[in-house]
């Protein structure tokens, strides 16, 4: 009964290894491993600019220059 | 669900460009409302009744008679029931509320049918109630991490499906080309966490594996649910807030991407550390030292990335609540990651195993870091659900120095302890009696940093509970409610 056990789980540890190097190769494939410059301006748009910070205590805005 | 019916879709094509973007993130964020506050207060909830035993478990450790006359609240199952609360009660109650609204705003995408998430938050709380019922009758099945006894697993398996598919089809509707670093954290974490789970279930629980093979099966999913589950979710948060809140982009995204892929190479051989000493064969034990060591590839990378995205904006950190809590738990990740790959050498090791040296240590990570890292999250995510403001900042500040005062305090005086232990434990002329009475000063001050934690925890709770009580204030229809604030200097 235990070898069942086993083989299942050597058999899904082998699936995972096999999707975590699809996809590393799929993410060279497509671009996701060039112009870092642009991954990490990727989570600022228009309405959250870089340049602008977006927290502070409740009804203490920072006193900018 | 064709995207045309989305509220940016509808608006004319003419609208300024800030005004749909705007207009697309609230959309985002109000879809993602219910899930957040159910996943959210449930696991406020867990972490209160977690807190309680944490404080009667540590109470007994130095004064034992306390509560001493109720079974189901003797040592072994109360700290069993502070584990379980916090682990899977708060700190997963946390991490889904989190993963679930980064997924979203990340792959800029509504959450579909949140209605689902909502019967999936059910059953996990459900599962976690009889878990820990369960533990405090007696049912544990005294496997660390894995004590819920086997009739409640199922439920929190079934739940988890739920969430973690739910969170790959958010990011299979993505309408971002770029895939973020927290996307690749959030969703390797999302993969690697069932398959720890159900394997350990199957080989410890279900079908137990015999003699040494549950051992290193226990301890390859203890140590693997920190670091593939907790620390990758975590550090997804930190790498988004702080370049968000700072509006500056990450350091060096380079450092990042390698970061997640070293922590993908490394993480899983790491946890057989706990065996050293242990009837395993040499090798398996050395391949995990080496492991251990090799994740300090990825932690000083980590570290670097977030120190110099941080310089010269460190004044922030007045005005932020998200960035003090999510830069304290950046901080803390550094520290207590490479404290524990000092904690994998087989000399250090000798000193430490067995000793509150291990607790500190455990706390640091779990607290210090991730849940830390959480409550800045937290603090991000409510106002922009709710569109609501924090009510109180006061309570935020005694939030945050409480729970920053109380776990430094707990972890450097247990790490102190713990060697101190350790090394008496190591020398046979000092009698085993002498070394519990030794370690009975820092137990004492254990609990005291234990009360501020709970000042901690109670100020958070009243913060929340107030927040989502408290009527909506006029006009606050933008979902980032925080107005902007002129600008800072920010270089």
């Amino acid at each position: 009964m235990e070898w069942i056990f086993y083989t299942l789980a050597f058999l899904i540890a082998t699936a995972l290894s096999g999707s975590a190097v699809y996809a590393l190769y799929w993410s060279s494939k497509h671009g996701q491993l060039r112009d870092f410059e642009r991954g990490a301006r990727s989570i600022f748009d228009d309405e959250e600019p870089v340049g602008r910070m977006t927290d502070h205590f409740p009804a203490k805005r920072p006193k900018g220059p | 669900m064709a995207s045309a019916s989305s509220l940016a879709a509808s608006l004319s094509p003419t609208t300024p460009p800030d005004v749909m973007s705007r207009a697309e993130l609230s959309e985002i964020d109000a879809s993602a409302k219910w899930p957040v506050i159910v996943f959210l207060v449930s696991g406020l909830v867990w972490l209160l009744i977690g807190t309680a035993f944490a404080l009667i478990s540590s109470i007994k450790l130095h004064t034992p008679e306390f509560l001493g006359g109720y079974e189901w609240l003797t040592f072994g199952r109360a700290r069993t029931a502070h584990l379980n609360t916090v682990i899977y009660g708060w700190s997963v109650n946390a991490a889904f509320a989190v993963a679930f609204w980064l997924m979203a705003r990340l792959s800029r995408t509504r959450l579909r049918h949140p209605g689902l998430l909502l019967i999936a938050g059910c059953f996990w709380n459900l599962g976690v109630t009889i878990g820990v019922i369960g533990i405090l009758a007696g049912d544990s099945t005294s496997i660390e991490w894995l004590e819920i006894p086997p009739y409640a697993t199922p439920l929190l398996f079934v739940a988890y499906a739920f969430v973690g598919i739910w969170a790959v089809i958010t990011f299979r509707f993505r309408k971002t080309e770029h895939i973020y670093v927290s996307q690749w954290y959030l969703l390797a974490a999302l993969f690697w966490f069932p398959w720890l789970y159900s394997i350990a279930q199957i080989m410890l629980v279900f079908q137990p594996a015999r003699g040494t093979v549950q051992a290193l099966v226990n301890w390859w999913f203890a140590h693997n649910v920190l670091g593939l589950w907790f620390t990758p979710i975590g550090l997804a948060a930190a790498y988004y807030f702080i370049p968000k809140v700072l509006g500056k982009p990450i350091h060096s995204y380079y450092l990042s991407v390698l970061g997640f892929w070293s922590l993908a190479i490394f993480y899983n051989w790491a946890g057989v550390h706990h065996l050293i000493g242990g009837p395993v064969p040499a090798w398996v034990l050395s391949a995990g030292i080496a492991a251990s060591l090799m994740m300090v590839i990825p932690v000083v990378v980590t570290a670097i990335n977030h120190h110099l995205t941080m310089v010269g904006s460190f004044g922030v950190l007045r005005y932020s609540p998200t960035l003090r809590f999510v830069v304290f738990g950046a901080v803390n990740y550094t520290i207590v990651s490479l404290i524990g790959s000092a904690m994998a050498i087989r000399s250090v090791n000798e000193i430490t195993h067995f000793t509150h040296f291990t607790v500190a240590h455990a706390h640091q990570g779990m607290y210090g870091f991730f849940t830390m890292v959480m409550f800045g999250a937290v603090y991000y995510i409510l106002p922009r659900i709710l569109l609501k403001e924090w009510p109180s900042a006061a309570l935020i500040r005694t939030h945050f120095w409480a729970a920053a005062i109380g776990i430094t305090l707990y972890w450097i005086d247990l790490s102190i302890g713990g060697w101190i232990q350790g090394v008496e434990m190591n020398n046979a002329s000092i009698p085993f009696l002498d070394v519990v009475r030794h370690t009975l000063p820092w137990l004492w001050v254990r609990s005291l940093s234990g009360i501020l934690l709970t000042v901690g925890h109670l100020a958070f709770a009243a913060n929340v509970a107030w927040m989502l009580a408290a009527p909506r204030a006029a006009g606050a229809t933008t979902p980032t409610l925080f107005q902007t604030p002129p600008a800072v200097p920010v270089r």
